[in-house]
This record gives C-alpha cells, sequence and structure tokens, in this order.
C-alpha cells in the first residue's frame, strides 16, 4: 500500500482539505464543489488494492478488462495566495485499522509537501429544521484555533450547542485530524448541520455543504463560484418537499417544532425532550416504512 | 477454487466431489485470524461452526484443490496468500468454481462459462464443447464483483493463468447443490486436466433432485404452474418466485446429503 505520484508540484506551506463520503454527503460535496471550482489539479492517488473491496468487474467476449476500485486522489491548486491540497476519498475504508493507515497515508503526503492546516468536512446530525440554513460545526484539534473560529460568522464550537464541548466525530473526518492532532499538525473539522429526520435516509444534503464552504472560503479568504451547488440545493430542496407533504400532519407537528428550536445558548430550554425527541425519530421512521410494526 | 458460500453451493459441491473422488489429502490452510470475525461463532443446522480455508492435493492427478469461506476481512490480502500458495506449488493454471443465479427453469440445460484473464485460455476454452467463452458483463450498480473475480484480477497482475468458471443454477435452487449444474462443470474438469473421475453418483444426485421438484410439481398446482412458465420463458412476478424457491428449499431440504459431502 502507498501513493502513486503522477507529478510532484511545488507547494507552499499549503492548506490540505479532506472529505469521504458520509451522512447527507455533506463533506464530499463541499470540497468537490471547491475544487471544481477551483479547477484543482489531480496529482496523486492512493493505492487502492488492500484499503478497499473493488466496485465493479468489467469482462468483454469473456476476458477480464478491468477491475475498478474507489478512489483516493489528492489536487492542488493555488487559492487566492494560498496553495491548497485536496484529498476526495470515494469511500472509507472497512476497518478501523485501515482507516487508520490511509489517515496517515493522507497526513504523509500533506506533510511531505509542507503543509501547515488540514481541514475535514462532514456533517452534524442536529435538530434542526429544513427550513432552516444549517449552521457549521468547528471542532479544531488544537486550542490554538478556538479564537480563530469565534470569529468564523455562522460556525459554532461545541461548547456553544452542548455546554461541556464534548461529543464525537465518526470516521475519518475525525480519525484525520486526531491522527493530525498527534503529529502536531493543527485542523478543524467543520460539519454542516443536517436535519435529525434526514440523517438517516441515502439522500445528499448540499445545502449543509453550502453552510461548510461558506466557513471554509471565509477562512481562507477566497470568493468561489458556487452557482452549481446551488442549482443542486435547489432540486434537492424540492423532492424534500414533495416528501414532506406526504407526511401525516401529526408527525409534521413534530417536525414543525423543530422551527423553535436554537442551539446558541446552551443554558435555553429545548422546545422539545428527549422523549420527544424519539418518539419524533420512531414517528417518522414508522412513516417512512423502516420500522413499521406490522 | 472454490467458496463454501456460492449460488447453488456450486464450488463447494463440486469441491467436495473431486476431493472424495481422488482422495485428496489435507496439506494446508489459511489461518483465520485477520479474515474472518473471530468475536463469535456461528451455528449452523444445531453445530458451532469456525471458518475453514484448505488446501487439499492429489499428488496422483498433480492437482492442488482450495476450498474456503469466503474471507469478510482484508480480502486482498487473503487472495494474495492463496496465490503464494499457487506460486509455490507452481500452478500451471487455476480454476474457480462458481454458481450464478438463472431465471431459467431446472428442467432447462444449464449453461457453463468461462471468464479468463488471458487471451490464450479463450482459445483453449473455445474447444470444448458446452462452455460459453464470449460473455459481456459488468457488475450492476449497488453490486460488487464476486471474490472469483478479484481473485481473477490478482492473478492477472501476477501472470498466473486462470479461469472463472460459472455454472447457471434455477433461483429456486437456492444454497441447495445443483447437481446437475455440478455435473457439467465436472464434466469440462474431468476433460481438461485428465481427471478421469466417475461421475454417475453425481447423476444419480441430479436424478433425484428432478424426481423431488418434479413430484412437487404434480402435488402442488401453483409450483406446477410457476415452473410451466419459467419453461415457456415467461417471468415471475416476485411473490410467485418466492412462493417457489421457499416450497422447493423445503422439499430439498428433507433429502439426505450426497455421500461425498
Amino acid at each position: 500500500m502507498g501513493v502513486i505520484f503522477e507529478s510532484e508540484p511545488e507547494l507552499e506551506e499549503p492548506y490540505l482539505v479532506a472529505a469521504w463520503p458520509g451522512i447527507g454527503n455533506v463533506g464530499i460535496i463541499a470540497v468537490d464543489t471547491l475544487r471544481e471550482a477551483v479547477e484543482a489539479r489531480q496529482f496523486a492517488e492512493i493505492e487502492p488494492w488492500d484499503l478497499f473491496y473493488p466496485h465493479a468487474v468489467s469482462i468483454k467476449g469473456g476476458k477480464l478488462q478491468d477491475l475498478t476500485f474507489p478512489s483516493s486522489r489528492f489536487y492542488f491548486q493555488r487559492v487566492g495566495g494560498k496553495d491548497v491540497i485536496f484529498f476526495i476519498g470515494e469511500e472509507q475504508p472497512p476497518s478501523e485499522e485501515r482507516m487508520y493507515q490511509m489517515a496517515n497515508l493522507v497526513l504523509d503526503v500533506g506533510l511531505r509537501f509542507g503543509c501547515r492546516r488540514v481541514f475535514t468536512a462532514g456533517a452534524a446530525v442536529a435538530l434542526i429544521h429544513h427550513t432552516f440554513r444549517p449552521k457549521v460545526w468547528a471542532v479544531p484539534n488544537t486550542e490554538r484555533l478556538i479564537d480563530e473560529i469565534r470569529e468564523y460568522s455562522h460556525a459554532t464550537l461545541m461548547s456553544d450547542i452542548q455546554g461541556e464541548g464534548k461529543g464525537n466525530i465518526t470516521g475519518l473526518n475525525g480519525l484525520l485530524l486526531g491522527a493530525a492532532r498527534k503529529r502536531g499538525l493543527p485542523g478543524i473539522c467543520l460539519l454542516g448541520e443536517v436535519p435529525i429526520y434526514l440523517s438517516s435516509f441515502p439522500l445528499s444534503y448540499p445545502k449543509a455543504s453550502r453552510s461548510v464552504l461558506e466557513t471554509l472560503t471565509q477562512s481562507w479568504g477566497i470568493q468561489a463560484d458556487l452557482r452549481g451547488l446551488d442549482s443542486f440545493i435547489q432540486e434537492v430542496e424540492r423532492n424534500i418537499d414533495e416528501l414532506y407533504q406526504k407526511i401525516p400532519s401529526l408527525v409534521k407537528d413534530k417536525i414543525d417544532q423543530l422551527k423553535q428550536v436554537s442551539h446558541i445558548s446552551p443554558e435555553e430550554k429545548e422546545p422539545i425532550t428527549e422523549e420527544d425527541k424519539e418518539k419524533l425519530m420512531e414517528d417518522i421512521e414508522q412513516f417512512f416504512g423502516r420500522k413499521g410494526k406490522d | 477454487m472454490g467458496w463454501s458460500k456460492d449460488v447453488g453451493a456450486l464450488g463447494a459441491g463440486v469441491i467436495d466431489f473431486v476431493n472424495a473422488s481422488l482422495k485428496t489429502e489435507q496439506i494446508g490452510e489459511v489461518e483465520a485470524k485477520g479474515f474472518f470475525s473471530l468475536s463469535g461463532v456461528a451455528i449452523e443446522e444445531d453445530v458451532i461452526q469456525f471458518p475453514q480455508s484448505n488446501f487439499y492435493c492429489s499428488e496422483e492427478r498433480n492437482l492442488i484443490i482450495f476450498k474456503s469461506d469466503p474471507p469478510v476481512l482484508e480480502q486482498y490480502r487473503f487472495l494474495n496468500s492463496t496465490l503464494d500458495a499457487a506460486k509455490y506449488f507452481k500452478a500451471k493454471e487455476i480454476y474457480t468454481i462458481g454458481g450464478i443465479v438463472s431465471l431459467r427453469a431446472h428442467t432447462a440445460p444449464r449453461r457453463i462459462s468461462g471468464v479468463v484473464n488471458k487471451e490464450k485460455l479463450k482459445s483453449m476454452l473455445a474447444e470444448y464443447d458446452g462452455l460459453e467463452v464470449n460473455i459481456d458483463y459488468r457488475t450492476p450498480p449497488g453490486e460488487r464483483p464476486t471474490l472469483s473475480s478479484f481473485l481473477l484480477w490478482m492473478a492477472k497482475m501476477r501472470n498466473i493463468p486462470t479461469v472463472n468458471l460459472w455454472g447457471e443454477v434455477p433461483f429456486y435452487l437456492g444454497n441447495a447443490f445443483d447437481a446437475r449444474a455440478g455435473e457439467h462443470v465436472l464434466d469440462f474438469l474431468n476433460r481438461r486436466l485428465s481427471l478421469n473421475m466417475d461421475l454417475t453418483p453425481l447423476r444419480e444426485e441430479s436424478e433425484e433432485q428432478s424426481g423431488m421438484i418434479g413430484k412437487l410439481r404434480g402435488q402442488s398446482p401453483e409450483v406446477g404452474k410457476c415452473i410451466e412458465m419459467l419453461e415457456r420463458g415467461i417471468m415471475l412476478q416476485p411473490e410467485e418466485s418466492e412462493r417457489l424457491r421457499r416450497e422447493v428449499m423445503k422439499i430439498l431440504s428433507q433429502r439426505r446429503p450426497p455421500e461425498w459431502s
């Protein structure tokens, strides 16, 4: 297992931003949109065969043509006077051990080019309504970045949401930053909020990706053309609205209670309780036939 | 090579038959640790199971056999280990055996196809009657390639001539060993590798299976209708397919296992 380099770009203390598929594909949509917007060029790829099970086999005339694997590719571009390495993983490896190996391989590439800061992007399952603009939970891997995060508009620290600033980040979005912390590389995980009742559906949620991108580009001091993402957002919104119209009014009433939820003040009493939350999820799952009792 | 979990139990069934016919000896194994979940054990038919990946040998026929449970972890490393063994034994060619689901009736002739990783193997296979050697295929979205396809690719990387042999198994035979498909595969192996195995027990098994399904067909008009539709090339509705599968599996599960298994 290793990294295949197509070229060795000359980069100056680049940022590294990485994403993999996850809930609502929030992170990967955000990072891939930016990668396309700035026309970043591929320069390296992680060898996939011992990290992943193959995607597809292609046979022609009885002879094996090809076996394709999930890709894990590095791109680079100079963005707003800053060199950036983009990493897009098509899939997360299936075991913890392999995930940790991948995290370190990604960091190896970053450090080889003198990387000074790592970003990952993903989803935060939140008690929000889908008509709301999702906030971004920003989680640094060093205390030194907390003050910087406080300057981001529309981003929030974990302590602003849950008082003690505790929680966990599953998958490589978190693990990469943990491994980066171990190796002395500062970084921030940006998590776009996804409504709790949509989080278990195989549904992209690009509105949260847009929030992540706004935070990311603000922190880098750059502008990016996000018009393609906006039309995707509109398409998904239409689908969600159609789905929403089909929900029984009792369940819809429960979901609409989320319009009163605010994360900003931890002291503020939540308008719905944990019990309400569980009942809400049960009703929704039952409605969509995932947890039917018949 | 064959996997214990397979459509129509084809890989395992064929290998069990070869092992019994040629009286092979077990000569090695791949250690389960690292390739299978060992947080507990499975129980099947009242008995605790443990993952097995064994090599057998017939010196007389110059043949190495590998039968394994499909690894659930580190498949690349696992397959590399088996190819290491193939290299160690200076294997000239590798044949994997597997079943593919067919929507045709069990009364239709079974088709066998071969997929190769080297062009010269294709012309060799073309000399054998009843073997389809020109298939086109691409994994459908949402599905993954089989372990045998993964091995075929890895063997290509290591320059080991390999053939995936696929036998069609009517969908309603489920996990029961499809003796008729097995017979076709073994007939090919007999010819190709000069194994001189007597396939009579397999033919008897195949006839017994067909007889049982035929009897069920006579007793159950619904089963009879479904099979007749398949024979006429008419697709069944999902619920009809499921009912047919259930009924046939029920009757085949009452059958005692063949002596060689």
